[in-house]
């Protein structure tokens, strides 16, 4: 097995702007987790599910914190070469794989969700096959594009998207002060486990851990992370609080996607069904974090295996287009969202904090050795 | 290759030699006039159609025949009254020369023969620009002949730092090319790239500017046009100075300029002559049509085939009635009304323009309510149809506008087959197939993705001009200054 270099070196046409990591991390974390986030937040903390996000947003800013110590004691690597450099060269791969294996369910989880979507939505009899090779084909042939491509299809479709945050304003008026009442009302218990179901719409944020290497100017590159992180909590934020606002706690229950069926309420004089333009929209937001994913897994692969990013593409489409086969129940799709939700949290969410001693520890003896060899 | 020396040689000798390299008969178009002066003998050649007699006779012959003393080459050279002579000694060069419309002088027991320039250009005077035409301003455009366009160019750009650097390219026959920039203000690498694409070309004969676009563009498969074709030279000296490339052919009345972004297709110079908020508008109209261009078919048949929900009711029922009568799929109505207006537009730019003018009249009334009488069509799609035609030539550039309309097509196909998942499905594609793009190596979405805000406003709107002291940076101009932004002062409080 080939050893790992942990510091890499970056060409300079391949490095991207610190404020694309805004972009990036907004386009990563506002998938499909959003359109059904509030329901799972609302199963736990009830009408405090509000609460809930705030807590995950703090939270969220605390783990982009270590994720920054841990990357500045090195010169420029990413999660791969940490890892190796912590554990040894077989335990850091074996990591690193497990790393590529959540991003492959990650993105297995975006790809089979918006073929479900679309099935509910608008087409019931169409395909999942054809849909998900129309998905496949874009990125596919952004991923081809490379890095620069990549990270320019997520800051132009994130910036083509929010438009439809807009159209909430509908039921905004249609809410209900009365869901909210009595304020305060959930364990703290149970806030912390409202927070926690958040991690499926709010994974992606291990980006940071992967494109930092890239980055062109380091030193700028927390700023535009911390207001991706508050950007995208900001519109789950929005979500829950006009699904709870709007909808009666009955409700809940009985709806798969809570924020689509918001825009059923919405229609103008020229334009009635909001909600298939924001399925159609959809596309746009999927894209801009499968096209990530995907680059994450090509990525990984040839730093861990030294496979050419093409091969695996075009083998992890394969398979994805394969796995449409097999996965047909909703059940199915769900039981994927549930898989990757429990993982990245752990993954995402609390791993840094099990990695930031050890790297400190490390770099503290190594300095210590420096000295001593001075 | 007989390049040695020939002379010194007789004249008939000389005379048979040349004639004994034409095929057949065309050594009838050869000149060959013999005389005699203070006792040397002197021929006179040249080809006949090439040569403009008016000026041969009365500043060549008659200082030649006059002359007292008698002639050599050195005299020649130094004293007759007529500029560009060059001398010549091997069958080679004076073949070649004689091409060019050059007229030799060979004097018998001499080493070398002598030429002049002396030819007549036949070339149509400066007009009106066609493709680009223009309501206010300045309006002359680029003709065939390159002398006369560097003279246009270098006449709006009287300066030194003006460079107009020469290049041949191809081998038989070798054209010139001239790339034209701003020492002071072009980027040295977009500069090199151009000049190294050029130089780098290996072919026998180029045709055109446009082909030679084709040869040095960055993407060859791509449908959009990566260089911006431009028969205005007020538009050539207006990019020159925002820091960009000319390059002017030999033959062809169109400048390339590059780098060109895609927003720059939309740009016309009637934005710059314009009041800014006019200007401003004037262009965002443009660009939105672009977008109504590649949608509204798209929409309609999408509409129509699934997602009839989309459109509020009382449409719905007067469309439903339009269409009832309608025998065909959304697609197929859609294709045939579409597929009128290509012929209607591909026969307008074939046809004379008498001619033209009349097949749009007809094909006009055909279209517009005989299609609808006879069923074949609903009258919505019409305005649909006619509106995105419309909105399609708004670009300024003819080959936008045109790729524009080619695109629409698998777009409508995809609406057919997917509703509007199948436009998005098309929209994702374009968009990223945009970004991938670059135009002589600078991304060709900029200022939108490398993002620079601050090109914005000479992108997508325009400013007062006093706020336009900085170039734009995307093309990474070597000056970024306009002028001193310090001496454009503008007012700042109500009595100053």
């Amino acid at each position: 097995m080939d050893a790992i270099e942990v510091n890499i070196k970056i060409k300079k046409t391949l490095r991207i702007r610190a404020f694309q990591i805004f972009f990036i991390v907004v386009g990563i974390q506002t998938g499909v987790g959003i359109l059904g986030a509030p329901r799972y937040i609302f199963k736990e903390a009830q009408q405090d599910a509000w609460l809930s996000v705030l807590l995950a947003f703090l939270y969220m800013l605390l783990v982009t914190w270590v994720m920054f110590v841990i990357l500045t004691q090195y010169q420029n690597t990413d999660i791969f070469g940490i890892q190796v450099d912590i554990f040894g060269k077989w335990l850091g791969k074996f990591l690193g794989t497990i790393y590529i294996l959540f991003f492959f369910s990650e993105l297995a989880s975006l790809y089979f969700s918006y073929i479900e979507i679309v099935q509910i939505f608008l087409y019931p009899t169409m395909p999942s096959f054809v849909m998900g090779l129309l998905l496949l084909i874009i990125t596919v042939y952004a991923v081809l594009g490379g890095i620069r491509v990549i990270v320019g299809v997520t800051f132009l479709f994130t910036l083509l998207s929010p438009w439809i945050f807009g159209l909430l304003y509908d039921p905004i008026t249609r809410m209900e002060a009365a869901h909210f009442l009595p304020l305060f009302d959930a364990s703290f218990i149970e806030l912390v486990k409202g927070a926690k179901t958040t991690a499926l719409s709010f994974s992606g944020l291990e980006i940071l851990f992967i494109i930092y290497p890239f980055i062109d100017n380091k030193e700028k590159a927390k700023l535009p992370a911390y207001l991706g992180v508050s950007v995208s909590s900001m519109f789950v934020f929005l979500t829950t609080i006009i699904s709870i606002g709007y909808y009666s706690p009955s409700d809940f229950d009985l709806m798969d996607w809570p924020v689509l069926s918001l825009f059923k309420s919405v229609s103008f004089s020229f334009i009635e069904r909001i909600d298939y333009l924001v399925v159609a929209e959809g596309m746009m937001y999927i894209t801009s974090s499968m096209v990530l994913f995907a680059w994450m897994i090509t990525y990984g692969m040839k730093r861990l295996y030294k496979v050419p990013q093409k091969t695996t593409l075009y083998a992890l489409s394969i398979a994805l287009l394969a796995l449409t086969i097999f996965v047909r129940s909703n059940f199915q799709i769900q039981k994927i969202g549930d898989v990757v939700a429990e993982f990245g949290f752990w993954l995402v969410f609390v791993y840094p904090f099990a990695l930031l001693p050890l790297v400190l520890m490390k770099k503290k003896g190594q300095k210590r050795k420096e000295v001593k060899n001075d | 290759m007989k390049t040695t020396s020939i002379f010194p040689l007789k004249l008939n000798e000389l005379e048979f030699l040349i004639k004994s390299n034409f095929e057949k008969n065309a050594d009838e178009d050869l000149l060959f006039s013999f005389y005699e002066h203070q006792g040397k003998k002197v021929v006179v050649f040249g080809i006949l159609y090439l040569l403009d007699i008016q000026k041969l006779e009365s500043a060549l012959l008659a200082p030649l025949l006059n002359a007292s003393e008698p002639w050599t080459v050195k005299r020649l050279k130094n004293e007759l009254p007529v500029g560009n002579s060059s001398l010549a000694s091997s069958v080679d060069i004076i073949l070649t020369q004689l091409f060019l419309g050059k007229i030799f002088i060979y004097i018998e027991g001499e080493d070398e023969a002598i030429s002049y320039v002396l030819s007549k250009k036949m070339q149509r005077s400066i007009e009106k620009s066609e493709t680009e035409s223009v309501v206010i301003g300045p309006q002359p455009a680029f003709i065939e002949s390159l002398e006369t366009n560097l003279n246009l160019l270098q006449n709006l750009l009287p300066t030194p730092d003006l460079v107009l650097e020469k290049i041949m390219v191809g081998t038989a026959p070798t054209r010139e090319v001239r790339i034209a920039y701003m020492k002071s203000i072009a980027n040295t690498t977009d500069v090199n790239t151009m000049r190294q694409r050029i130089q780098d070309l290996k072919i026998d004969e180029l045709e055109d500017s446009t082909v030679l676009t084709q040869y040095i563009s960055d993407s060859s498969i791509s449908l959009f046009p990566q260089f911006y074709l431009t028969e205005l030279p007020n538009r050539v000296a207006y990019t020159l100075q925002e820091g960009k490339i000319g390059v002017l052919v030999e033959n062809s009345p169109l400048c390339i300029i590059a780098p060109s972004t895609f927003f720059s297709f939309f740009e016309t110079m009637e934005d710059k002559y314009m009041r800014w908020p006019v200007g401003s508008a004037l262009r965002m109209i443009r660009m939105i049509a672009a977008v109504l261009a590649l949608l509204l078919t798209p929409l309609y048949v999408a509409i129509v085939t699934y997602q009839y929900e989309l459109i509020p009711t009382e449409l719905l029922i007067s469309l439903g009635q339009s269409r009832a009568g309608v025998p065909f799929p959304p697609i197929i109505e859609a294709l045939i009304i579409e597929l009128f207006i290509e012929l209607l537009r591909e026969a307008g730019a074939r046809l004379p323009t008498k001619v033209g003018q009349t097949m749009g009249i007809v094909g006009g009334i055909v279209i517009g309510q005989a299609a609808v009488d006879a069923g074949l069509t609903s009258n919505i799609l019409i305005i649909v149809v006619a509106a995105s035609a419309l909105a399609s030539y708004t670009s300024p550039s003819y080959s936008m506008g045109t790729t524009i309309r080619i695109i629409r097509f698998p777009i409508i196909f995809l609406a057919s087959l997917y509703g509007i998942l199948g436009i998005m499905f098309g929209i994702c594609l374009v968009l990223i197939h945009l970004l991938k793009m670059t135009s002589l190596g600078r991304p060709y979405i900029a200022p939108l993705y490398p993002l620079k805000v601050e090109d914005f406003s000479s992108v997508f709107f325009r400013l007062p001009p006093a706020d336009t002291a900085k170039r734009a940076t995307m093309y990474q101009p070597k000056d970024p200054f306009r002028y001193s932004a310090r001496n454009a002062k503008r007012k700042r409080d109500i009595d100053e």
